[in-house]
């Protein structure tokens, strides 16, 4: 027999740990970047690896090999910091949600909430990258997210909650437990619920309606401006593991997680089912235009929140379980 | 190839910039990007920020007041970086020539690695550079 602290490690190490999410973020992004070209007419990366499959590994690898500049006005430390946290914050809030059967490789009572809060750090690394740059794009970028988030923040953590108090926990793996064992989905019982948390992800993302904080042909690059070389792919990579962990919480809050506690089943309806929700997010970010600072904060305020509101009185209702 | 070289070779990430030209070129790059001819086929994306791209597209003139903020943004686009000066103002100042606000093409300013002549130059003669680029990129 292997000895258990070789299997764990390996767990964390190959699978389902980094090099497993590693992978699986540089796959959506190709799943994400291709599908926009196609919905766009065009065909999107082609000739890298098989129909452009390896297009977000060779942008990575070119990324780390480049120059990396540090402007003199920056502050050094956090300048510095920042991109590590982008790439941790999701990759730790990803081994709390459950991909190979059905419980995580962190789990405990109360991690949907600690999972919030990692959110919630993301958005405020993004604020300090923008900040810490010292460019007028960059702080204009980084409190453009800063206040985006005080209008998706409490509407997602809303609906989040739903599916926690229908299950009666707080944890995700006993939430996938529950749609399992009950053979249901929450996203027949919360519908609300599930239209207000993929919204709240695409702000969360920085996806095509809510790309204030980037909003190319306004500030530049946005909070990123003054990125480079090494630093701008591990921003990149952290995206794109952000983007598997938003994949990841709609499958196991609302579509019933991996659905099986036999490995190889449970593998193989977590990437149906997160691949059917990168999906559902590209489709949206390109059917879209930009919205105004604005316009977001007053939408999420007079309309998102109320719902979500309206989504737990339902619930206490005994509508939503 | 190298890894390395594979990495650059597949992901150059331009940067757009018109120094003073008539506006012509730039259509034509835009309608490279565009579903029509759609580089992102080879990987190329359009970047917002001179320190997220590799190539430094050019079109038209260099002009006294354009002169400074060309060598800035040159100067901010991390190495390695290329140069592609596109339209036969980039390359010699063409019917601005004789201006007395003109420089010139923009290797007076900064070195160039491809020109595309055309005034404008057709989108596929600007694919043409970027793969005449990519040649250099790989052989260099
Ligand atoms: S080369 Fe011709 S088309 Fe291009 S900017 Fe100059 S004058 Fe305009």
């Amino acid at each position: 027999m292997v000895p258990e602290g070789v299997v764990a490690l390996l767990e964390i190490l190959l699978f389902p740990g980094f090099l497993f999410l590693i992978a699986l973020a540089f796959f959506y992004e190709w799943v994400d970047r291709k599908l926009l070209a196609k919905l766009q007419n065009r065909y999107g990366p082609l000739y890298t690896g098989p129909s452009g499959l390896l297009q977000p590994f060779a942008d990575f690898i070119k990324l780390l090999s480049k120059e990396d500049i540090t402007p003199k006005a920056a502050d050094k430390f956090m300048f510095s910091c920042a991109p590590l946290f982008l790439l941790s914050f999701p990759l730790l809030a990803l081994f709390l949600v459950p991909v190979a059967g059905l419980k995580a490789l962190i789990s405990f009572e109360g991690d949907l909430i600690f999972l919030m809060f990692l959110f919630t750090l993301i958005a405020v690394t993004v604020f300090i990258a923008g900040w810490s740059s010292v460019s007028r794009f960059s702080t204009v970028g980084g409190v453009r997210a800063a206040f985006q988030m005080l209008g998706y923040e409490i509407p997602m953590t809303l609906v989040m909650v739903g599916p926690a108090i229908a299950a009666r926990t707080l944890s995700i793996s006993q939430i996938v437990g529950w749609q399992t064992h009950n053979a249901a989905w929450f996203i027949w019982f919360q519908p609300i619920g599930f239209a207000i948390f993929v919204l709240c992800l695409l702000a969360e993302l920085e996806f095509i309606p809510f790309d204030i904080p980037e909003a190319a042909t306004e500030i530049v690059a946005g909070w990123s401006t003054e990125y480079s070389g090494r630093k701008l792919a591990l921003i990149r990579l952290g995206k794109d593991v952000e983007l598997v962990l938003a994949a990841s919480l709609i499958t196991s809050l609302f579509l019933g997680g991996p659905n099986s506690s036999l490995p190889i089943l449970a593998i193989g309806f977590f990437l149906l089912k997160t691949t059917l929700a990168v999906v559902l997010l590209t489709t949206l970010r390109a059917l879209f235009a930009r919205f105004r600072i604005d316009q977001m904060i007053a939408g999420a305020w007079k309309y998102v929140i109320p719902l979500a509101i309206l989504q737990m009185v339902l619930i206490q209702l005994g509508f939503g379980r | 190839m190298g890894l390395l070289k594979w990495g650059r070779t597949k992901s150059p990430w331009i940067i757009h910039f018109n120094t003073g030209g008539c506006n012509a070129c730039d259509i034509e790059v835009v309608a490279a990007l565009m579903p029509r001819y759609d580089i992102e086929r080879f990987g190329i994306i359009i970047r917002g920020s001179p320190r997220h791209a590799d190539v430094l597209v050019v079109t038209g003139p260099v002009t006294r007041q354009v002169k400074d903020r060309l060598v800035r943004i040159y100067e901010q686009v991390p190495e390695p970086k290329s140069v592609i000066a596109v339209g036969s103002c980039a390359i010699s100042g063409a019917p601005f020539a004789d201006c007395y606000n003109v420089y010139g093409g923009i290797d007076t300013v900064i070195p160039v690695d491809v020109y595309v002549p055309g005034c404008p130059p057709k989108p596929e003669a600007i694919i043409n550079g970027i793969v005449k680029l990519i040649e250099k990129l790989k052989a260099g």
